[in-house]
């Protein structure tokens, strides 16, 4: 079992919390409350300050055979950082350094611990860009590749997993490996490094991520475009992509859910027109480079029914914008049963947002929408309601399945942690998992790192 | 119908601009430019009363030829009118030499019934061109207005300084300076956007102004005061401490430290 004293000879007595009262902040994430999982009881959290020395606690855990939970912000959606057994929460925190940011090779070398947050002011400081915006800009790097994030502005550039080009972690078995390197091609054996990406912790803890960046844009515009019919909003999607104009983001909001995210910022929602409403980011060399696309993309939009179409350019109105979409999960997450994370073909959604639509009306409730409408990644949420009538999972599981029977996933950025490992019977098996979990077993032989997350069995 | 003016500065996007920490200067070739954040709550305000008494709006800028593009954005946001004052007698000006300009520009325009100014500019943040603008024209003047409660035969508005509100109540014609409480600035349609950036944006320099106008009291000439040098404050981190064996140590320092920022 733990041996706690010898936690404290490796990372120092400051650094070992085992009093329950202080160790509360690290036994949630942001799960939506009613499908959290319970924290077990018996938890201690250790805070390195290095690679070292989490090579030496990993060492330790695995001959005592004590469960690790490893922690970055705390920011995940999923449950996968609640320690639901007895043993270790190990905080990422200290690992907090930004060694580089490379402005020749465009890259970022950042320790695991780093925020979004920081990264993204030392970005900006040296000039630089790094696309996506997961959203809670509380996430730690090393979380961000942990759990291969989304969020928006991933319809250009892709998701995390599009950025990491290396990777330094360890081995549940406490050794330490790099991976990757400042290396745009590598095909230098198996790629491990994206085996890493999206492991949601359970095959090493990475220490050390090296980030792609990408130059400044020069200028950009989001434009809010304001339909009265959903259906209007979605079919305009695929016709933006279609034209050319690749957006740095597509995001599809309906009012009652923005205005809500707007009046837990204490902002205002810019649209007074519609229901229904696409964010599109634009960016470009020069204004006139933004303008003409956001030409095409009204003229496309006015086809597809729109009423009003707004653009913000200034820094602030747009970073308002994104702000109320990217706190819409955590405006809404305490009156939800459960926000899910489907994925379908891009072109499906329209299709998938009907069948959740039945789904809803039969049993009774009304399920919102909201996403990343070009990526085909779409949040439904389940009322507090259904919780009180015990069904969310049977309305769960129907969603699930129209999703699948459109060629989706269950989860497209949020991962399956733990609150979605009693729906992985829905999806197809076969070799698939048995292979997942004999890489598991190869990296982790006694299963001490973030066990009972992210796989089936 | 009322005649307002809109007097608005092109600033860096001050979210990010850098410094030169060692030079003591803004960077301004760092930041796209935009609009003075201030003066889109002033717009917005007059936006606001046209279209509940009608009026007709008229934004006014000193500044470089580029600022001709903040004149666009304000026409996409509803103003009707533009004139950019720019000429190289015009730079290198005060806040004085500014206000005095833009008054000249203001009585040149003719006659009118209220100017909304931002409270100030998020670059020079002296909050002084506005009021300075309403002295040169010997007309009253009301900073830091929250609220508007009344504009009609009189105008109403509610003044916040230093801690408390003011009820101010004044005959037109009148300068006020607006804060970021006064509303939410609308977002531009796309289309009138468009629009916007094939706008003809009228242009004055010195000789526009001559008639009624010193020259001497342009630009650097006209300006009193110079800025020597710009202190960029480092910024101060977050601090943690660790306290061992006593929590009562802890919580008085805690409670020192909130009083101490309590202010």
């Amino acid at each position: 079992m733990m041996n706690v004293e010898k936690l404290r000879e490796i990372v120092g007595n400051d650094w070992v919390i085992t009093k329950r009262e202080q160790m509360e902040r690290y036994l949630v994430d942001e799960t939506a409350p009613g499908v959290r999982p319970k924290p077990a009881d018996n938890v201690v959290v250790v805070k390195p300050a290095n690679t070292s020395e989490i090579a030496r606690i990993l060492k330790l855990a695995n001959i005592d055979k004590t469960p690790v939970f490893v922690r970055g912000g705390g920011t995940g959606l999923c449950g996968g950082a609640v320690p639901t057994l007895d043993g270790i929460v190990l905080s990422m925190e200290r690992l907090d350094k930004i060694e580089e940011v490379d402005k020749d090779n465009l890259m970022i070398v950042a320790e695991a611990g780093v925020t979004l947050e920081s990264m993204l002011k030392a970005v900006e400081e040296a000039g630089l860009f790094f696309p996506p915006h997961p959203g809670d800009e509380g996430a730690q790097v090393g979380g961000l590749v942990a759990c291969n994030a989304g969020g928006t502005r991933a319809v250009k550039y892709g998701v995390i997993r599009n950025y990491v080009k290396g990777l330094e972690a360890v081995l549940p078995t406490g050794e330490i490996i790099n991976l990757g390197g400042k290396l745009l091609k590598n095909n230098q054996g198996l790629d491990l490094m994206h085996l890493l990406i999206h492991s949601e912790g359970i095959l090493g803890v990475i220490t050390k991520v090296i980030l792609r960046l990408y130059p400044r844009v020069a200028s950009s515009g989001t434009l809010v475009i304001s339909y009265d019919n959903r259906h209007d909003a979605i079919d305009s999607v695929p016709k933006i992509l279609q034209s050319g104009v690749i957006p740095l983001a597509i995001e599809y909001v309906e009012r009652d859910e923005i205005e809500t995210s707007a009046r837990y910022l204490n902002m205002k929602w810019p649209a007074t027109k519609g229901k229904a409403y696409l964010m599109v980011i634009l960016t470009g060399a020069n204004d006139d480079e933004v303008y003409s696309q956001g030409e095409q993309v009204s003229d496309i939009c006015e086809q597809c029914n729109a009423v009003d179409i707004l653009i913000a350019e200034t820094g602030e109105e747009q970073s308002r914008i994104l702000k109320m979409r990217s706190e819409l999960y955590s405006s809404m997450k305490e009156q939800y049963a459960d926000i899910l994370d489907v994925t379908v073909p891009p072109a499906s959604v329209g299709v998938f947002m009907d069948r959740v639509d039945e789904i809803a009306k039969r049993f009774n409730t009304n399920i919102p929408n909201y996403g990343h409408a070009a990526d085909g990644n779409l949040h439904s949420h389940l009322l507090a309601d259904l919780q009180d009538k015990g069904i969310v999972r049977q309305v769960k599981r129907e969603i699930y399945q129209e999703a699948l029977k459109l060629g989706g996933v269950i989860t497209g950025e949020h991962g399956i942690g733990v609150i979605r490992i009693p729906d992985l019977d829905l999806c197809p098996d076969g070799k698939m998992w048995e292979l997942m979990r004999g890489i598991k077993r190869l990296f982790d032989p006694n299963n001490i790192l973030n066990p009972g997350v992210g796989l089936l069995g | 119908m009322l005649r307002i003016i809109v007097p608005i500065k092109q600033v860096p996007d001050m979210s990010q601009v850098k410094f030169d920490t060692e030079e003591g200067r803004v960077d301004r070739s760092s930041a796209a430019a935009e609009i003075n954040p201030f003066d889109l709550n002033a717009l917005e305000a007059a936006v606001q009363i046209k279209e509940k008494l009608g009026g007709i709006i008229t934004t006014i800028s000193m500044g470089p030829r580029q600022a001709e593009s903040a004149l666009r954005d304000a026409l996409s946001r509803g103003a009707d009118d533009t004139v950019l004052l720019t000429d190289r007698a015009f730079a290198g000006a005060d806040t004085l030499a500014t206000s005095y300009t833009l008054a000249s520009a203001i009585r040149k325009l003719g006659e009118f019934d209220l100017i909304i100014c931002g409270e100030k500019t998020v670059d020079g943040d002296t909050g002084q061109v506005g009021p300075q603008i309403a002295e040169h024209l010997g007309i009253p003047h009301v900073a830091y207005v929250s609220k508007l409660e009344e504009v009609g035969e009189k105008l109403v508005v509610v003044c916040e300084m230093e801690g408390e509100r003011y009820l101010i109540e004044s005959d037109f014609p009148v300068l006020i300076a607006v804060t970021k409480d006064i509303n939410t600035p609308r977002l531009p349609s796309l289309r009138g956007k468009l629009n916007a950036r094939k706008a003809e944006i009228k242009t004055w320099g010195a000789e526009e102004l001559s008639s009624i106008a010193e020259k001497g009291r342009f630009g650097t000439q006209g300006s009193p005061t110079r800025v020597h040098r710009i202190t960029i404050p480092a910024e101060e981190g977050r601090k943690g401490r660790i306290f061992r064996d006593t929590s009562d140590e802890a919580i008085e320092e805690i409670t020192n430290a909130l009083y101490r920022y309590k202010g």
